[in-house]
């Protein structure tokens, strides 16, 4: 038998015959259609419309439940042909049957969703995969609080926001037409030969997950096109076609070397994610991945106030914002949060560089101001000239409701401390538009 | 008064809809299919998402629409929505349905009552649709179950919809749903069913205080780590989370109990009453159904005597917070 000599061992080329993966995949969408469907929909329809997707470990938790019941239900009625689903007996099982699946072929992608403890109870084998190179896995991560202490179903991102270490690509989305765009365009940089690192599309549980409204689909052929534009084939070996192991012991003398090597191809993501969202944007006609999403940005010159937070709640700010710039006579401008790791700190630093003031709002508990303050934090202090007044916020924990008197509140704080020139307390907490 | 006319909201602006009920009643698959309904005609936006509170049958729910032919940006919770729905009378006990309705807005209700009776009892000013969706139920599905009802009466409320198509998108969400196919019928011939036996009316009987929107008053002293009473305990009673129009009961004059110990065993609530019997092991003799029974019906599945049954219950409106502080 054929073989190429690897650093990482042996690889057998024709072992795995991927124009057969492809030929046996079923197409589930013929041409571009619209259909009602929720979140964990979308995103179940984009993982089934892979045709390197075949198989989906998972085990159910709320809210992400109906991503596996949907795919289950695909899959038993024959309509995505030979794919299967794998229900196992626990999240832990769920991601040690993913490190198998996806290092026995790395040129298929291996997916799931999960929420809230269900991540918890697979961060052992979750960190390891964020360092194990690999980017053929795609875990959707349905925000849900964390803290059972009380337990809720509903979505806040604390979960995803506990494992920003994990070593994942972490992308926050929005509306159910972004998850499904951006399950379609993860694996893209996930495989990237100069990434080689497992993405967690992420989004709001209930708020996003069951929220329903009209969905776009695509044709699975065109995902195809798109995803084999920037996929690669992988030319490390794998555990089928490869005499190779993962995960091996090393000492002292090389693991911080491990670290860096696994940090650089984590940061490698800034350079590819933008080009993969420029071509989704021309192959499909919808905006595709960016660092974030800019609301009300002045075409010329910088705002004095921007709000820096993520998920659907920044739609209702969206849908004030025009007002409340008449109403406080100020510039208002919004940064919705997609890719949360690796931060992109010299993009925002670059944003944000001339504005006045900065609001950052969080949505999960925090040891501390909050983790995205902490980071926008990090972000203003590369920007030249004078920083701009950083106001801290707290709302929406545990899913509570974001409504516009809370966003009018966090402005109207925000602008005193503009006035004031500097915040005058760590953080606030705000519901239903009053400090807490 | 003029009654808002949702056609022209939807149109110019946004109509919100806003249902209360409780889990397992289906309120969340009737806003389901009027989301479905509208999504049909492409000129429109559409949201619809619910909000289950704790994560058990029976529990208080919440469901939300919105529709506009303009794009719909905002994701917060409907405080003022134009239409409100009462699926369940008991949710009444913990929610002021009507709260933030504008004056000329339209209540759908599931009871047996008149929409006169409901306007004056709940104090609404607007359009009043009620219809007797867990009686209907009961003849069409042998389950005391209104939400089909429920949205036979908001196809009714908005003229823009026809029944024609809702019928069969509800048909196809409940295929969607993977419901065996005669029952899909029965669902079907509930809802053409449903269509004939809504009453309505337009009355005034709120005062400007009335279902205002309440202020945020803070969380109050909660306890700590969550910590709370038993499930079982004297004051937290699970037959609070018992549907609306029915109570289970048992009877066993003849003393046809086996002695199986199903019901025991099934009961998710332990409160099935027995005592040691010689020949049989365990004698049957009831259960706590008023304050522990949330109506699950696994006793009544479970039995092989047919002991246990599911009987009428009326909903005492001297019971029923009305949410106005009267």
């Amino acid at each position: 038998m054929n073989f190429v000599e690897t650093t990482e061992g042996a690889k057998y080329p024709e072992v795995i015959r991927l124009d057969k993966a492809k030929a046996a995949h079923k197409n589930l969408i013929s041409e571009r259609t619209q259909v009602e469907a929720d979140g964990n929909t979308a995103a179940a329809y984009a993982s089934l419309q892979m045709w390197r997707c075949m198989i989906y470990p998972g085990f159910p938790i709320t809210p992400s439940t109906k991503w596996l019941e949907f795919i289950s239900a695909k899959v038993a009625s024959g309509a995505v042909g030979l794919k299967r689903i794998k229900l196992l007996e626990a999240e832990h099982a769920v991601a040690d049957y993913m490190a198998g699946a996806a290092a026995a072929c790395r040129d298929l992608i291996v997916s799931t969703a999960t929420s809230s403890v269900g991540l918890d109870h697979m961060t052992e084998t979750v960190r390891s995969l964020g360092a194990s190179g690999l980017g053929n896995l795609l875990l959707v991560n349905v925000y849900r609080a964390t803290a059972n202490y009380p337990l809720c179903i509903e979505g806040d991102p604390s979960d995803t926001l506990a494992h920003r270490d994990d070593g994942w690509i972490q992308i926050s989305c929005r509306g159910k037409q972004q998850i499904y765009d951006t399950m379609i365009q993860a694996p893209c940089i996930g495989m990237h030969k100069e990434v080689m690192t497992p993405v967690m599309p992420g989004y709001y549980g209930i708020k996003d997950s069951h929220r329903n409204g009209r969905l776009v689909l695509e044709p699975d052929c065109e995902i195809h096109e798109f995803q084999d534009r920037w996929i690669e084939s992988c030319d490390k070996p794998g555990l089928i076609n490869g005499d190779t192991a993962f995960g091996n012991c090393v000492t002292s003398k090389y693991f911080q070397g491990f670290k860096l090597g696994q940090k650089k191809r984590l940061e490698n993501t800034f350079r590819v994610l933008e080009a993969i969202g420029k071509d989704f944007e021309k192959t499909f006609g919808r905006p595709g991945l960016s660092f974030f999403e800019k609301i009300n940005w002045p075409s010329s010159g910088s705002p004095d106030l921007v709000l820096i937070s993520m998920g659907p709640d920044m739609g209702t700010l969206e849908n004030i914002i025009a007002s409340e710039c008449t109403r406080t006579s100020k510039r208002i401008a919004a940064l919705v949060v997609r890719l949360l790791s690796p931060f992109p700190f010299d993009a925002y630093a670059k944003l944000l560089e001339g504005v006045k003031a900065v609001a950052v709002v969080n949505q999960a508990y925090h040891h501390s101001r909050g983790h995205l303050t902490l980071d926008i934090s990090d972000a203003l202090m590369r920007t030249n000239g004078a920083h701009p007044v950083l106001a801290s916020f707290f709302a929406g924990l545990g899913g509570a409701n974001v409504s516009q008197t809370t966003w009018q509140k966090i402005i109207d704080e925000s602008l005193k401390d503009l006035a004031a020139g500097k915040s005058s307390v760590p953080y606030r907490f705000v519901h239903e538009g009053a400090t807490l | 008064m003029e009654i808002l006319n949702p056609d022209r909201l939807l149109t110019e602006d946004v109509l919100e809809i806003r249902g209360d009920g409780r889990a397992g009643g289906g309120l969340v698959l009737a806003m389901q299919s009027l989301a479905g309904l509208f999504i049909q005609d492409p000129s429109l936006h559409v949201q619809e998402w619910p909000f289950f509170s704790s994560a058990r049958k029976g529990a208080a729910i919440r469901s939300f629409l919105r529709v506009s032919r303009k794009p719909i940006t905002i994701a917060c919770e409907v405080r003022e929505p134009q239409i409100s729905i009462l699926s369940d009378a008991a949710a009444a006990h913990f929610v002021d349905f009507a709260e933030g309705v504008p004056r000329g807005g339209v209540f759908i209700i599931n009871t047996h009552r008149s929409p006169e009776e409901c306007a004056k009892h709940y104090k609404l000013s607007g359009k009043v649709l009620t219809i007797d969706g867990d009686g209907l139920g009961k003849k069409f599905l042998k389950l005391p179950i209104g939400n089909i009802s429920i949205f036979a009466a908001l196809i009714r409320s908005i003229p823009l919809l026809s029944s024609d198509t809702a019928l069969k998108s509800l048909l196809e969400n409940l295929k969607k749903r993977r419901l065996p196919e005669s029952l899909q019928k029965a669902n079907g011939e509930l809802f053409k069913a449903s269509l004939q036996d809504i009453h309505e009316g337009i009355f005034d009987y709120s005062t400007p205080s009335d279902h205002q929107v309440k202020e945020f008053d803070g969380y109050g002293a909660l306890p700590l780590g969550a910590q709370s009473m038993l499930r079982l305990s004297r004051t937290n009673l699970t037959s609070n989370y018992a549907r609306s129009g029915s109570r289970v009961v048992f009877t066993d004059p003849q003393v046809k109990c086996t002695g199986c110990a199903a019901c025991i065993i099934n009961c998710p609530e332990n409160i099935i009453r027995f005592q040691p019997d010689e020949s049989r092991g365990v004698l049957v003799t009831g259960a706590d159904f008023g304050s522990y029974c949330k109506s699950c019906r696994e006793c009544i599945e479970s039995c092989p005597e047919k002991l246990f049954d599911e009987q009428p219950y009326e909903e005492k409106w001297d019971d029923i917070d009305t949410g106005t502080g009267q």
